[in-house]
């Protein structure tokens, strides 16, 4: 596996910026998505409403969230489920790992589970010997290709259809072709082998129902639905938010979810799964096991600001409506959760040290607030880590420097800014000494005052300046402008 | 090993941490805007579709071809034995070239097969997860529609059809028109109903599809590729 961490976030960024194959992927992803998601809310007429009745489901459910595990968890294990907890990623992964070897199994099929990314529990598995099998078509490619997903529902966007034909040809022994089709159906009768020989399918949750126990997945490949029905063993793991009150409440979450991911009206299945069967002689798996993941989010409750990355519902629209994302895509990131959601989520789960870029990858635009269907204020999270970063992080000498000498430009801009007559004097300043900088009319690289004036040069490092204008506007209007 | 005892104390140690972080939280709570805490409110209001049973079934019948599913109405048992040996033969010219067909144990399920004209290779009923696989064809009823999205429900406490349903590469599912209600509130309703909700129920709107390479819709990825919906009314 080639991990990209979090902590190069700057270098990873430049790297995707030179794909140009990545980029034109993305361009063409990010955009579909976005049209389509526009479309399906406006078919809606009160979208607004359901994602304010939404965040308002969520909030309740963050605010009483140990009653309403507790009679999630209550409901389930009086219907046969079994509840693990698991502090962290390494104890989800160990519980995981011993379910698989009291049971001796050796082929495990996973559907896409994002928390189960998040613990890198396939890592786990193929250490402790046990084959582990990715179902849904864009994370088995990448799987594959030992590679991580680069979008939240489409993993593995950034390949073409010539890199997975190679990849099936080499990997399966298919016989060349650049069909789509063909490709899908190679893949379906591959993965076939392996659902029946499975012992154990291991999915993820979107929803947990509180009022029944009941867990609810979606998906549109079937994938979940073969994971869930024929091994002996069900294990679904899910992190700790992730409940709703009530069966009734999925009305508005079903809507708002596929709508937002992928623009249907609803995914092709819909799987409610409540406990073990009633009857040993009906189809379906014998054990249900439900894993509880904590891995820091507990923690994210201590403020309401910050409480709020946990009504994310994953659908991947922040993502497709951030210039950030559109550009570098999520490898970049570093992380499972990329985007402006994975911007504010992984800092929160993996601590700010190792995370510090993330937060200043984003112009904070807003756009992923507007697409957002529980209404995360996802700028404002990024601002307050920021602020955690400047405030409470131990500094370097140079960074005491750089931030003493980022103090001072912002009183001699905010002294000029409020005094006209400083403003006017500076502007007449600046017009003089610019041409030091000035090149064929705009301000490019400005290597030569690098020393002096570190900021500027990171900032024209990606971009042109505009010089200052010969006249300013009020001397045009004093001139003839206001004359007329 | 992950023992009972490190189960009990990690799901402690959890509830703690959720409860002092959310006692710690609440002198911030109060700073932000109140939050409310409205309740979701199903729509009760029963709509006007129902009273009408044929705007209904055609409003699943568009619903299920907009995204790729085929349906058929039929009114007795005549046309619907028609309707499937139309089916059959269709699939037969076009991409099957046996017809090994799986069925549910469903209320006249049985009894529709026997009547079949169709000469069938092989009928076998309700296979074991280690048989599902070599089958063509799965038929099954389902138990209930949503019209404003073309959607099944299928309870599989009802009736064994959670195999036949998922594993051939077509499905065949017959519906009572009746059984047809108007959006997903109902529907989430009617899952609610039930002293105890069934431990599996699925809800499926068309075939199975995926766009994972290059965004390209490719239908029948792992579930059927074919979905049939026979309405009778």
């Amino acid at each position: 596996m080639n991990h990209v961490t979090s902590e190069t976030f700057d270098q990873n960024a430049k790297a995707a910026l030179a794909d140009v194959q990545l980029r034109g992927a993305l361009r063409n992803a990010t955009s579909l998505f976005g049209r389509r998601r526009l479309a399906a809310a406006t078919s809606l007429d009160n979208w607004e409403d359901l994602r304010s009745q939404a965040r308002a489901i969520k909030d309740d459910v963050l605010l009483h969230l140990d009653r309403y595990l507790e009679q999630f968890v209550a409901n389930a294990e009086s219907r046969g489920a079994r509840f693990h907890w698991a502090r962290d990623a390494a104890e989800a992964n160990a519980i995981i790992c011993s379910l698989a070897s009291e049971r001796g199994a050796r082929i495990i099929v996973k559907s896409k589970s994002m928390t189960t990314e998040e613990t890198h529990l396939n890592d786990a598995l193929e250490a402790a010997d046990i084959q582990v099998v990715e179902t849904d078509l864009g994370e088995y490619i990448i799987q594959l290709a030992e590679e991580t997903p680069s979008h939240i529902i489409a993993p593995a966007i950034h390949k073409t259809k010539h890199q997975i034909a190679e990849l099936f040809t080499q990997e399966l022994g298919m016989s060349p072709t650049d069909d789509i089709a063909k490709l899908t159906s190679t893949a379906r009768s591959t993965l076939r082998d392996r659902f029946a020989a499975a012992d154990i399918g291991i999915s993820g949750v979107n929803f947990g129902i509180a009022e029944t126990g009941t867990i609810l997945i979606v998906e549109n490949e079937g994938n979940i639905r073969l994971t869930t029905s024929l091994p002996r063993v069900h294990i679904a793991v899910m992190g700790i938010e992730k409940l709703v009150p009530r069966f009734a409440d999925l009305d508005i979450f079903l809507k708002l979810l596929p709508r937002s991911g992928t623009g249907q009206r609803l995914t092709t299945y819909q799987s409610f799964i409540t406990g073990t069967k009633t009857n040993p002689e009906s189809e379906g798996p014998e054990e249900l096991h439900i894993v509880m993941l904590d891995n820091g989010r507990s923690r994210m409750l201590a403020n309401p600001v910050t409480r709020q990355s946990l009504a994310c519902i994953r659908c991947g629209a922040c993502l497709n409506a951030c210039p950030v994302y559109q550009q570098i895509g999520g490898h970049a990131y570093g992380s499972v959760y990329p985007g402006p959601i994975g911007a504010v989520i992984t800092p929160q789960l993996m601590g700010l040290e190792k995370t510090q870029q993330l937060p200043y990858a984003s112009s904070l635009c807003g756009a992923c607030r507007e697409v957002c269907p529980v209404k995360i204020d996802i700028p404002r999270l990024l601002l307050h880590l920021r602020s955690e970063i400047t405030e409470n992080s131990s500094p370097s000498v140079t960074q005491v420097k750089k931030r003493t000498s980022e103090r001072v430009a912002f009183k001699v801009w905010r002294m000029t800014m409020t005094r006209p007559w400083l403003y006017k004097l500076s502007a007449k300043l600046g017009r003089v000494f610019q041409i030091v900088v000035v090149k064929d009319g705009k301000i490019g690289e400005v290597k030569g005052i690098a020393r002096v004036a570190t900021p500027l040069t990171a900032w024209t490092g990606g971009r042109d300046l505009r010089p200052i204008e010969r006249r300013s506007f009020r001397e045009l209007w004093r001139a003839s402008l206001g004359k007329n | 090993m992950h023992t009972r005892t490190n189960n009990r104390a990690a799901r402690e140690a959890i509830f703690e941490s959720i409860r002092s972080h959310l006692a710690s939280s609440e002198h911030l709570n109060a700073r932000e805007e109140a939050i409310k805490h409205k309740t979701a409110t199903p729509s009760a209001s029963v709509s006007e579709a129902l009273t009408e049973s044929t705007s209904i079934v055609d409003s699943f019948k568009a619903s299920l071809e907009a995204v790729d599913g085929h349906c058929l109405v039929v009114h007795d048992e005549r046309e619907l034995v028609h309707a499937v040996d139309d089916i059959m033969r269709e699939l037969r010219q076009t991409k099957l070239s046996s017809l090994r067909i799986a069925i549910s144990d469903g209320p006249d399920v049985q009894r529709l097969v026997d009547l079949l004209d169709t000469d069938l290779d092989e009928v076998g009923v309700t296979p074991s997860r280690s048989d599902v696989f070599r089958f063509d064809i799965g038929i099954s009823r389902a138990q209930a529609g949503i019209a404003e999205t073309g959607t099944l429900l299928l309870d599989s406490s009802r009736e064994r059809h959670r195999l036949v349903s998922l594993v051939p590469p077509v499905h065949i599912a017959i519906l009572d028109a009746s059984a047809i209600v108007a959006t997903l509130s109902e529907a989430l309703t009617l899952l609610r109903r039930d002293e105890q909700v069934s431990p599996i129920v699925t809800l499926v709107t068309g075939p199975s599809r995926t766009a994972d390479i290059e965004l390209t819709l490719a239908i029948g990825v792992h579930g059927p590729q074919e979905l049939y919906v026979v309405i009778r009314s």
